[in-house]
Order: C-alpha cells, then structure tokens, then sequence
C-alpha cells in the first residue's frame, strides 16, 4: 500500500486499482487504499464490529468486488416461517468466497439484535437464520447481508435441486423408520425362531407375533408407500416395474404372516420390512449422490439474476424482471453484478469472470462489440450490453440441461433388469394364482391354498434381485470417485467397460498443458514489439498455448484488445490501434488472405522443430513474427499407455499441432497412432472412425476444442483443471489429472460389469430353484427365510468386493 | 413373565425414544450439511 506504485490493493477486495482513482483514508495511523465506496464501507463496518480478524484469518480468498445484484425485499417474505417468538427463513447467498466468509456472516448476524442463530452452508451457500420477529425482521437481515458485500437470495429462484434436497430429506425419513423400526422386529423374530427350534412358550410367542405385526405395520404403509405408489402407477398403465417387484414382496410377506396371525402358522413380518430397509437405503444412497450433483447445478442455476436494469428511451433505467427482455433491449450491467442475458456489449469497458464456464478463473476483458455470457460475473466497469438470448436459451441454462440430461440416464443394464422385472412380476402372480387355484381343485381346505400361493409370491422377493444392478453401480461409482475419477450417470461404467480404443489430446492431456514460451522471432519488426502484440491479443485466449505467451508480458503492459476472435483449433484474431493482427497456425493465415511466404516458413522449418509449436503473428498483409512454444509430456503417461496396451485397447492421439510435435510427443508417451492438424469436427470424425476400426471409444481431453470429440466419444474424460465446456461434455472428469488412473478406471467398470453379471445370474437361479419347490410345496418357509437373506447378502458382500479389487 | 414383559416395554421406549430423536434430527435439517460443522470447530476463535 504504498503510494510510489502505479497500482493499489483494495484493503477489502484485494483487486488492484489505479492509484489515481483509488479512495485512501486514514485508519489507525495507516494509510489505506479501496477501490470503491462498497468495499470501504464494508471495511468500515467490520472495524466497528470488531470483525478485523477477518482479514487476518481469510486465505484462499479470491480478489473480487462485493456483489451487489438487487431483488426486491418483499421477495423474500415467502421464505419467512413463523411459528410463536422464533421466525426463521432459509436464504440463498452469492459473493461467497473463502471459509472465512462464513465466519464473517454467521459472526456478524449473530451480533445483530433480535438475530438468534445464523449458520451457512459454505459449499452451497444455503443459510438458515432465525429471529424473534418482535425485535426484527427479515428486511433488516437481508439489508444486514447486503452491508457486508453478499447478496442474498430468496430460496423460490432454486429449482430441480430443491425439490431433490426435499426427496432426499423425506427418503432419510422412511429409510430411519424402516431401520429402526426393523431392528425392533428382527429382535422379536430372532426370539421366534429360537423358540421355533427349543420350545417357546405359546403366550409368549403370541405377543412376540402380535408385536411384530404392530411394528412392521407402518414399515410397510409408510416407508414402504413411494413403492406402493410406483406399484399403483404401474399397474394403470399395466407395465410394473421395480416398485411393484418390491412392494408385492413385502406386502405378500406382510399379508401371509397377517393370515399366520389368525390362522397360526409362521409370520415373516421381518422379511417384509428387511427388504423395504435395504431397498430403501440403497435408495437414499443413490439420492444424496444425485442432490449433491445437482448442488452444483443448482449454484449454476442461481447465478443468474432474477431482475435486470432495462434502458429507456428517453434515457435511465428500469427495473424488470429477466424474463420479460427480449433480444435487442439494452441493460446496464453495474460493477460487481452478475450479467443477466447473453449478449454483446453495446458501452462500456469492464472485465468479466466467466469461470463458471470456462473454468478460467482470470477474468476476461470486455469492450464494445465484445459477447458476454449470462450469468458471468461483471467486474469493474460499467457495462450496457443489448440482449442476444435470455432464459432458457442462454449459455448457461444449456449447460445446465445437459447435464441434468445426463444425470437422468440410467445404465443400459438396469434398464434391461427393469424390462426382466416387467415380465416377471406377471409371471410371478400367475405362477401364485396358478398354485392357489391347482391346490383348491386338488381339495385342499381355501386358506391353506391360500397361504401356500402367498408364499409363492415371498420366496420369490426380490430382495437379491432389486439389489442386484444398482448395489454394484452404485459401489463402482463411488469407487471411481476414491480413486479420483467423477463418473456423471450409471451408463458410463457400462460404456467404459466396453471401451476398445482409447484416444488421447496432446495438449493439457497428454503433456501439462502448461507450455512456456521458448522464442520470439520478429521479422522486421522488433522482438519486444512482436512479444508485446502477441501477449495483448493472447491474453483473452483459454488456449494453453495462447496462455504461455501471455504470460510472458507483465499484465501491467498489455496494449488494449478489440474485436477478439478465437478460431478453435487454428488460432485467433485480435484488433490494436485500429490494425487487425492474426495469431495462429499458417492455415488461419492462409484462410484470411495473408500469404505466409518462404522467409516465415524457413525460420520455422530452422526452429529445433522436434520439441517445440511455432504460431505465426500477422498483420494484414504479412506475417511479422514467430513465437515458439515448448510443453511437457507428463510423467506418467508412459505408463498408463502401456498399462493400457497392456489390457488389448488401442491407443491413439489427436491432435491440433502440426505432425513434427505430434510425432515426438506421440514417440515419447508410446503411441504409434497419431493424428496431427485436426480441427475440432475432425476430431468427432476421427472418434468416430476409431470405432469403426476397434469398437467404442473413450476419449480424453481438457479443452474447449476437445468437447465435440468428448461429446462424441462413448466415454469422454475431461481433466479436472480443464474448461467447463470440456468438463460439461464429457461423461467423467479427471480429478487428480493422474493419467494412470484411466486405465485403472476402465479396469474397475470391467470388474463393476462382472459382479453385476454375477449377481443378477445368483438372484435369477436362485428363484429358479426356489420358485419351483415352493409351488410344489416342498421348501420349508424357514429355509425359504434363510435362503432367501442369505442371497440378499451373497449378492451385498460381492458388491462390495469392488471396493477393494478390480483396478 | 412379568420382568420379560418389562424388559421388552423397556426396549420399546428405548428404540422409540431413538427413532423420535432421529425424527427430529431429519425435520431440523442436521443431516442437510455434513461438510462444514466438522470445520467449524476450527473457525471460532476466543477473540
């Protein structure tokens, strides 16, 4: 904070600003820098709090300015609940951005009066806080949340993950029940079948079957109701599915041990709610999975903004909701607020952060002509921008439905258990119905027919069966996730399992994707002109070699940008002081009419070719510089294609670079198969003749030009630190970015596919077996229990082998 | 006959006291954040 530099760091923010238009006070004897009034007065908030320590405590804290996006305080009315002295509402904050901002807020609101307790969820940026609403109220909260630079949001502008949170909640619900429930009646049974086998004294036997059956009783009508509701559903359109399977076997179980009651005979109460407890665990399992994806999705959701600053002809602005702008209307973007539309900015200079999409965290300049994408967040500058796209069309709710899309998908071989249990269920009742009504002609007494159909229907639960398939998904994926590897949908360990090809990107994938820049040739202009020219126009590039040259310039040196072009796969354009400069691979020159003539194609040809990728810079008529790069072959990519080789799966890689690179990069990870200079289309097609040739494909990439190959491919795995749009169209993402752990990937979706093969040939002998001696009333019903626990765990512990073994 | 029927009211209240402090657990959301309370405990300072 001195003042002899030409730049300042805000004491809130962090974001440097230019001291000349920096507000500098006296606090303490020290003399303090802020970029803007908001962060001062926040700053001065906490001083008179006594809340400094935030400052001190803060890391991980990312330079931004406090958000200031405004809804309408009467918004939030219907998140208020109250109930007596004590009202409580759940609100959504944005501006969040190191664990200490959770600090800050619960210690701030908890100070303020009337404020009862106040807790925020860090990672999804839920609070709860609860007031006496004779003392305050939910105006004076949010204005306090609004003080400290965060903005809060009224709950209603969630969607899908809301009503996921609930169904997760209510699932816990009947799960708990069920097991607790269970675990009173498994303790009664367990006195049951002792008795059974030594003598158990009738009256006691009695009020152990009578307790059972008021135990089991709401196992079976409340946590065993979304199963009753599927099965009643299914039934109207007459195909049944999974409910039915499991709900007609508990209910059989249920309903036979209610006749055993009356009629005497054994009861397996406990069979009934066993199966509901498992199922529905397996259940609440698979449903926190899903509503911690769809947190993401939900922050996703959430950014963007419910109002936007409408201009008016006659000059100003307006208020109005987002949904009613149409393309062409201008808005006013302010500092610090979130863009509300695609678009393309009409006045204005200001920087964004796009790195909900991109995963770029550097923010991205923005001046007249330039497109910002809704939802992004607005830095510095005032910004007009006129509409392209609102709602549902913008960038990011595409982003958004594809991947809900992709997490609805269910694996292919569920789908055909589910299509095995349609068949089945019928035949199960048939088979029943059949043995009911053979034993009445054969003139045996009603309940007795009775009662040997119903436990046709128990011994053929489906415990082993329901399990089966989504038990071993479920163990896979979460396996995958330990070894770091994020797996979007139960189709792709499936898919993976099946993949024959495996095709790689070069760079970011194959090597770090972090090149330096090794050279600066001008021609006839000078070395430190042509670098300058180049960083300018680069620094707007998420290209990882565009990355390197604009790292090699201080930022404080950039020369303005204007009308940014990105040419995927080939290179980009950029306009300094009025010229039109290309940066690229001599195709994008040659595309725009710039001969890249023989003295720029000797001093590349003269380069060290084998280690390094020359872009040519252009003005308009010729080129004016060389700039080479050099990039690294991770470690370990060696050895995963090996270990992938190996395994019997081909091994490929694509690239963008030209055939010298490719072939020296290809030469040192092991690779024979290289394709160089494919444009991002060709990429698709390349995917789609390695399949031709080998069978399915997974492709690994990290970039936007990668995506179309990712979204291609069978598998596509993104690497962790790549783009959003990579990360968006791939199935699965890299986390670690350890390339070894691909082939152990594809190792454990094979083992996955084998244990559920497994387990459904286990469930389906087992009824094989078992049916046909209970219709001919040969199985004992205690050696039918057994058994039948006895496959359910078979069919749990070879699941859980996968946590272990396979890769 | 008389300690049995005891001994099973005894485990009934146990088991039902249990599951109504689950109930509530769900209802209060104690189960909706399970990352950040292991955190907290490191956050607070005495000041």
């Amino acid at each position: 904070m001195s003042g002899n530099s030409t730049k300042a760091v805000c004491a809130h923010c962090l974001l440097e600003v230019p001291v000349e238009a920096a507000i500098r006070e006296t606090i303490d004897g020290k003399d303090t820098v802020f970029c803007c009034p908001g962060c001062r007065a926040i700053h001065a908030l906490l001083r008179s709090e006594g809340l400094t320590g935030f400052y001190t405590r803060r890391n991980g804290w990312t330079p931004g300015p406090p958000e200031s996006a405004r809804v309408p305080i009467d918004s939030f009315d219907g998140a208020v609940r109250i109930s007596g002295r004590r009202a409580e509402a759940d609100l959504v904050l944005t501006g969040i951005r190191c664990a200490s901002c959770v600090w800050l807020i619960e210690r701030y609101l908890g100070g303020r009066p009337g404020v009862l307790s106040a807790r925020v969820n860090f990672a999804t940026g839920r609070s709860t806080i609860s007031w006496d609403p004779s003392v305050t109220g939910i105006g004076p909260i949010v204005m306090a949340i609004r003080a400290l630079g965060y903005t809060p949001y009224p709950p209603e502008s969630l969607s899908a993950g809301d009503a996921l949170r609930r169904e997760t909640s209510d699932l816990l619900l009947r799960f708990g029940t069920a097991a607790f429930l269970s675990m009173q009646v498994m303790l009664f049974t367990a006195g049951l079948y002792a008795g059974y086998f030594q003598g158990i004294d009738a009256r006691y036997a009695r009020l152990f079957r009578w307790l059972c059956f008021l135990l089991s009783t709401p196992v079976v009508f409340y946590s065993g109701a979304p199963f009753l509701r599927g099965a009643l559903r299914g039934a109207r359109h007459g195909a049944f599915g999974m409910d039915a399977l499991v709900f007609l076997g508990a209910f059989s179980a249920y309903a036979y041990s209610i006749a055993s009651l009356f009629l005497g005979g054994e009861v397996y109460f406990d069979t009934a709610t066993m199966i509901l407890t498992l199922i529905l665990l397996g259940r609440y399992i698979e449903a926190g999975a899903k509503s911690r994806a769809a947190d993401g999705i939900s922050r996703l959701v959430r950014l963007s903004p419910v109002t936007a600053r409408k201009a008016v002809p006659g000059g100003g602005t307006i208020d109005v909701p987002v949904a009613s702008l149409s393309p062409g209307d201008l808005v006013e973007i302010v500092p610090g607020e979130r863009i509300s539309a695609d678009g393309s900015v009409a006045e204005g200079i200001s920087e964004a952060d796009e790195s909900m999409l991109t995963g770029e965290s550097a923010p991205v300049p923005k001046t007249a002509g330039d497109p910002v994408v809704a939802g992004s967040l607005n830095g510095t500058g005032r910004l007009l921008v006129r509409v392209l796209r609102t709602g549902g069309e913008t960038v990011l709710s595409q982003v958004v439905q594809a991947v809900e899309e992709a997490q609805a998908r269910k694996a292919p071989i569920q789908r055909a258990a589910d299509r095995v249990v349609r068949v089945f269920v019928p035949s199960i009742v048939l088979v029943a119905a059949g043995t009911i009504l053979f034993r009445l002609h054969a003139g045996i007494p009603p309940h007795a027919a009775l009662m040997a159909g119903i436990s046709v229907l128990v011994i053929a639960c489906p415990c082993a069966l329901g399990l089966a398939t989504p038990l071993a998904v479920l163990v896979g994926t979460a396996s995958a996730q330990a070894r770091g590897i994020l797996v979007r949908g139960g189709d792709v360990i499936e898919l993976a399992a099946r993949v024959r090809c495996v095709l790689f990107d070069k760079t970011g994938t194959l090597t770090r994707g972090r090149p330096r820049l090794a050279a600066v040739e001008g021609i006839g202009i000078g070395r430190d002109d042509a670098l300058r020219i180049a960083a300018s126009i680069e620094a707007s590039s998420e290209h990882a070699i565009g990355r390197a040259i604009a790292d090699a310039l201080p930022v404080a040196r950039r020369l303005p940008v204007r009308r940014f072009r990105a040419h995927p796969g080939e290179g980009i354009e950029g306009e300094i002081d009025g010229v039109r400069y290309l940066l690229g691979r001599p195709e994008l020159l040659a595309r725009f009419g710039v001969e890249p003539g023989e003295e720029a194609a000797r001093r590349i040809a003269a380069l060290p070719a084998a280690d390094r990728t020359a872009v040519l810079l252009a003005d308009d008529s010729r080129p004016i510089a060389i700039l080479a790069t050099e990039d690294t072959l991770r470690p370990e990519a060696a050895g995963a294609v090996s270990r992938l080789r190996a395994s019997g799966i081909a091994v490929a890689m694509v690239t963008g670079d030209d055939p010298a690179v490719a072939a020296r990069v290809a030469g040192e990870a092991g690779i024979d198969d290289v394709r160089a200079r494919v444009t991002p289309e060709g990429k698709s097609e390349e995917v789609r003749r390695a399949r031709k040739r080998f069978g399915p494909v997974l492709v690994v990439g990290d970039g936007v030009n990668d995506a179309p190959a990712l979204a291609e491919g069978d598998v596509g795995v993104a690497m962790g630190r790549g783009t959003g749009l990579a990360i968006h169209s791939a199935s699965a993402t890299l986390m670690t970015e350890d390339l070894l752990r691909i082939p152990s990937f594809l190792a454990l979706s094979r083992a996955t596919m084998r244990v559920i093969r497994q387990n459904l040939f286990w469930a389906f002998s087992y009824n094989l077996v078992a049916v046909p001696l209970a219709v001919a009333g040969k199985l004992h019903p205690i050696a039918a229990a057994a058994f039948m626990a006895g496959s359910s765990l078979l069919v749990a512990g070879n699941s859980l082998r996968l946590r272990k073994g396979g890769g | 006959m008389w300690t049995t029927l005891l001994l099973i009211a005894v485990s009934l209240v146990f088991g039902i006291a249990a599951w109504l402090l689950f109930l509530w657990a769900v209802k209060s959301d104690q189960f909706d954040d399970v990352e950040r309370p292991k955190h907290r405990m490191l956050d607070d300072d005495p000041d």
